[in-house]
């Protein structure tokens, strides 16, 4: 199982952090918001019944009061038989809800108007009420005793009246309810007094049925209730202590799935607006998540290839902040890991170098002594050969060679100490010609057996006269390697070009060996100063040709590169030697 | 788990039952109302209460019981309509059980009719004397020593004496003069001194009487003005009062005491629940929560001893009141004693014509019944 990424950790992070809390808050604060939308429509649908309630019993008080007023009025003069039936006809003219009036004395005697039947008037109590409903021919009606009394507050009568109740069906129906929504008011035994709705009225009790009937008339005010589907806000219009107590109960009954519509629809509404910042909060959050860590993931890479030791500067690393400064310290890091892998290459080639130099040392010691024999037999038979005889050229030339490979192994004996750079040799030349000049001219020499197996003509061209800081043998030995490298380089025979001219300013000398053979390919040109680096067939060469030339140049003060021969064919080796001061 | 399958399977298909609600008919005031639908609801009890108003209830009650329709199973009533309904044989009798509960003597009283107990009580209530604190009592429980106390503090306060224009309150003053709420102790001179008396109070000692049905709010916003010095009422306002802890309670001589009864119909289908429901609603813990929250004078001996210091000492002021006449028509003479006592307050007519007129009316209810 691979491990997450950093980008995935801070995703789930960002998820973790913020988004977590913002759906738990987010969902508290819907949860909360539709409560509230909730109770508002309870408490709406309160405040409609209260001012309803509120207009059914002034309606109702209204009445009592009037024939309250007429009730006394009749008392101070109950025998006056027409100002008796006056006073009804303008109690039933003003009093619109008025059905019927009749007053009986205080035995229960009809006195004036029409019979009431089903009024106890015996049995009331604290001065007169307002009765239950009754449907009298389907209509609903409520009778209303008012006790009439006279001057000293003696029991003259009792008026009675039968009161219409379809005016509160008028004005159940002239309210403005909300879908589905109904109001329906109900008398003491839960009998529906009116509905809104078209439904007859009808005289079955709703008692024991509706648990919102229940509980308006268990309770003395007012509440709300929610049970199967239907949100019913009921308010008890019985008033406890009056005398005049009336007992009915106004309701509003909307099915839940109305009365919370807009409280639906905001949670919805809320839900997707809420799901659509959340999902563009992630996409921002992982968009900003990438961007964040794409430079530590470029930084991670860069550190697991310099571990790998792929310590080669790359692209720069760009980042905000402390990962910018990361990333520039990882590039310093790697800059130094780079300089300090140099430096152990360096230190293990010296060592290398140093054994080499060891051996060669010891070499150059057994060597030393054979050779001394045969430079001095060379001279003792040159000694014995007059000028101008046949052999005389090539003892000449033995005992010559003979020298030579002494001062090369003087030299190897030279680089096998501790190296002297602060102090150049000095190189000298006969009288009349420059050094470059000699030993261009004596290189040509000595490597014409090579050349000539190789099919090359060497072309050498001097121009710099001034005194260089190097010793000859060096110098030869430096050309006498380059050139030898050049005609091994020319398989199929070509031009070897040797040049030495003044470089700009005279204070160095440059010295150009080119060849028009296949040249050295740009990966190697770095390489191929290094001891025991070669690109010939093995067998054929030692590595130490060009490591011997950049040794001796370098001791010299100078430096050896490689590149490109003239018009971009072969090879060409430039070595800059410092003049003489 | 197949097993457990037939259980929800069989849990799942058993028919829905609901035990069958107890039908509770009450008179309780509003705050009473939501204290006792809590209680029914806090023990879980299937309960379908209905409130009846308490000016209406006795003609209610006794219209639904001699319909015997949709008869309830337990009714809350005044101690004053037991007398008219156990005449009319409209109640049952309570359980033995029921009836040897720890009942105080004055709550047993309230009850009992003939010797039996018809009901359970409730609570006990009356009138008593509320002063602060730190008003002087009268000296003695007597009117005379009350009015005087209260005179002595007249330019103190607005209004040193709190009446309301009530019979009920007029009971005291008519009894100090020999006369009673009864048809047959009306007549005669001292039932006139009484109302007079008791008439001449209201401007002079005792606020203007406030509109009709007002009286109790009124009561209660002169009393937290510190308007009134000695307010004349019953424990039904002092639950309401702020820093109950600072008032001083002392009876009245003569004062009428009643109380609260809750009885079961005879025509109730479930009598057995309604007395069950009565002892739950009677029983200490209920009670006291009662007493606590309304002032209300515990009926059960166990819960008196455990009730606030305001309960006791009103239950201390009550304990030498006197119940109203134990008649059917107690009730209703009232329905002739407030008009009479308003017009004379209003000066409407003297004492003498409307003890006059009362006195005819009672005697016509006495031979009605």
């Amino acid at each position: 199982m691979t491990k997450p990424t950093l980008r995935w950790r801070v995703l789930v992070v960002l998820v973790l952090a913020a988004v977590l809390p913002t759906v738990v808050v987010g969902v508290l604060a819907i949860l909360r918001a539709r409560h509230d939308v909730e109770d508002e429509v309870k408490r709406g649908a309160l405040a409609h019944i209260r001012a309803l309630g509120l207009a059914l019993d002034d309606t109702l008080q209204d009445a009592r009061r009037t024939v309250e007023l007429a009730a006394a009025q009749w008392a101070d003069a109950p025998d006056d038989t027409r100002g008796t039936q006056l006073l009804l006809r303008r109690l039933r003219r003003d009093v619109p809800i008025v059905q019927s009036l009749s007053i009986v004395d205080p035995h229960g005697a009809l006195r004036f108007g029409d019979p009431v039947p089903g009024v106890d008037v015996d049995s009331h109590s604290f001065g007169g009420y307002i009765g239950d409903a009754v449907f009298a021919g389907g209509r609903p009606t409520v009778h209303l005793v008012v006790q009439a009394r006279g001057r000293t507050g003696e029991l003259m009568g009792v008026m009675v009246a039968s009161l219409d109740l379809g005016f509160v069906r008028e004005i159940l129906l002239g309210a403005r309810l909300g879908t589905g929504a109904r109001l329906i008011v109900v008398d003491g035994t839960g009998v529906p007094v009116a509905t809104s709705d078209l439904l007859p009225a009808s005289p079955t009790s709703l008692a024991g049925k509706d648990p919102a009937v229940d509980r308006a008339l268990a309770s003395t005010v007012e509440g709300t209730l929610s049970a199967d589907g239907v949100v019913s806000a009921y308010r008890n219009l019985s008033s406890y202590q009056s005398l005049r107590g009336v007992r009915w109960a106004i309701l509003h009954q909307q099915p839940e799935r109305d009365a919370y519509a807009l409280a639906r629809t905001t949670t919805r509404d809320t839900l997707v607006i809420g799901a659509v910042a959340l999902a563009l909060a992630l996409a921002l959050g992982a968009f900003f998540a990438t961007r964040l860590t794409r430079p530590l993931a470029d930084l991670a890479r860069r550190a697991d290839a310099i571990a790998a030791g792929q310590i080669a500067e790359g692209k720069p690393i760009h980042g905000p902040g402390e990962i910018g400064t990361l990333a520039q310290s990882v590039d310093e890091m790697a800059k130094r890991i780079a300089e300090r892998t140099e430096l152990q290459s360096a230190l293990a080639r010296g060592d290398r170098l140093a054994s080499v130099g060891v051996m060669s040392a010891q070499v150059a010691h057994e060597i030393n002594n054979p050779l001394t024999t045969v430079l001095g037999y060379a001279k003792f038979l040159l000694e014995d050969k007059p000028e101008g005889h046949a052999d005389r050229s090539a003892l000449e030339l033995i005992a010559e060679e003979a020298e030579r490979m002494k001062k090369i192994i003087g030299g190897l004996l030279e680089y096998a100490r501790a190296p002297r750079p602060s102090e150049p040799i000095l190189g000298s030349a006969g009288a009349g010609t420059s050094l470059p000049e000699t030993v261009v001219r004596h290189v040509g020499a000595l490597v014409a057996p090579q050349l000539r197996r190789a099919r090359a003509q060497l072309v050498t061209t001097v121009t710099a006269t001034a005194p260089i800081a190097i010793e000859a043998h060096a110098l030869q030995q430096v050309l006498v390697n380059l050139v030898q490298n050049a005609a091994q380089a020319l398989v199929d025979g070509g031009t070897i070009t040797v040049s030495a001219s003044p470089a700009p300013g005279g204070v160095a000398t440059i010295l150009k060996v080119a060849d028009d053979g296949p040249g050295i390919v740009p990966a190697d040109r770095g390489k191929v100063f290094d001891p025991f680096y070669t690109t010939k067939a093995p067998g054929t060469g030692t590595g130490l040709g060009l490591a011997v030339c950049k040794h001796l140049v370098a001791t010299a003060g100078g430096s050896i590169e490689v590149g490109d021969g003239p018009n971009g064919r072969g090879a060409e080796f430039r070595v800059v030697i410092p003049n003489a001061s | 788990m197949r097993i457990v399958g037939l259980v929800v399977v069989a849990a799942c298909s058993a028919p829905q039952s609901s035990p069958v609600p107890i039908h509770f008919l009450h008179t309780f005031a509003p705050a009473e109302t939501e204290l006792v639908n809590k209680t029914i609801a806090d023990r879980g009890l299937a309960v379908e209460a209905s409130l009846v108003p308490f000016a209406r209830g006795q003609q209610v009650i006794r219209e639904i019981l001699r319909a015997g329709h949709a008869c309830p199973d337990l009714i809350r009533i005044d101690a004053t309509w037991l007398p008219g309904l156990v005449a009319d044989n409209l109640l049952a009798e309570p359980p033995a059980s029921l009836a040897a509960l720890d009942w105080s003597p004055e709550a047993a009283q309230l009850a009992t009719i003939g010797g039996a107990l018809w009901g359970v009580p409730q609570t006990i209530d009356g009138l008593v004397v509320v002063r602060d604190a730190g008003t002087p009592a009268p000296a003695s429980p007597s009117i005379d020593d009350l009015v005087a106390a209260a005179r002595a503090q007249t330019g103190k306060l607005a209004h040193p004496l709190g009446v309301r224009v009530d019979a009920y309150w007029l009971v005291p003053w008519l009894r100090a003069e020999g006369a009673e709420l009864a048809p047959d102790r009306i007549a005669g001179g001292g039932a006139a001194r009484g109302l007079a008396d008791f008439a001449a109070l209201f401007g002079q000692l005792a606020p203007s009487p406030p509109p009709l049905g007002s009286e109790a709010p009124d009561e209660l916003r002169r009393w937290n003005a510190h308007e009134v010095a000695y307010w004349v009422t019953g424990p039904w306002q002092l639950g309401n009062l702020a820093g109950r802890d600072a008032i001083a309670v002392t009876p009245l001589a003569h004062a009428p005491r009643g109380g609260q009864l809750l009885v079961v119909p005879r025509c109730a289908e479930r009598a057995a629940d309604g007395w069950h429901l009565a002892e739950e609603l009677t029983s200490i813990d209920v009670e006291l929560i009662f007493s606590d929250a309304f002032a209300t004078v515990p009926t059960r001996r166990a819960a008196l001893a455990h009730a606030t210091p305001l309960a006791l000492a009103i239950a201390g002021a009550l304990a030498g009141a006197e119940m109203l006449p134990r008649s059917p028509i107690t009730p209703l003479l009232f329905d002739d004693l407030n008009p009479a006592l308003a017009a004379v307050v209003a000066g409407d007519a003297t004492a003498d014509e409307a003890i006059e007129g009362v006195r005819r009316g009672w005697a016509r209810l006495a031979g009605q019944r």
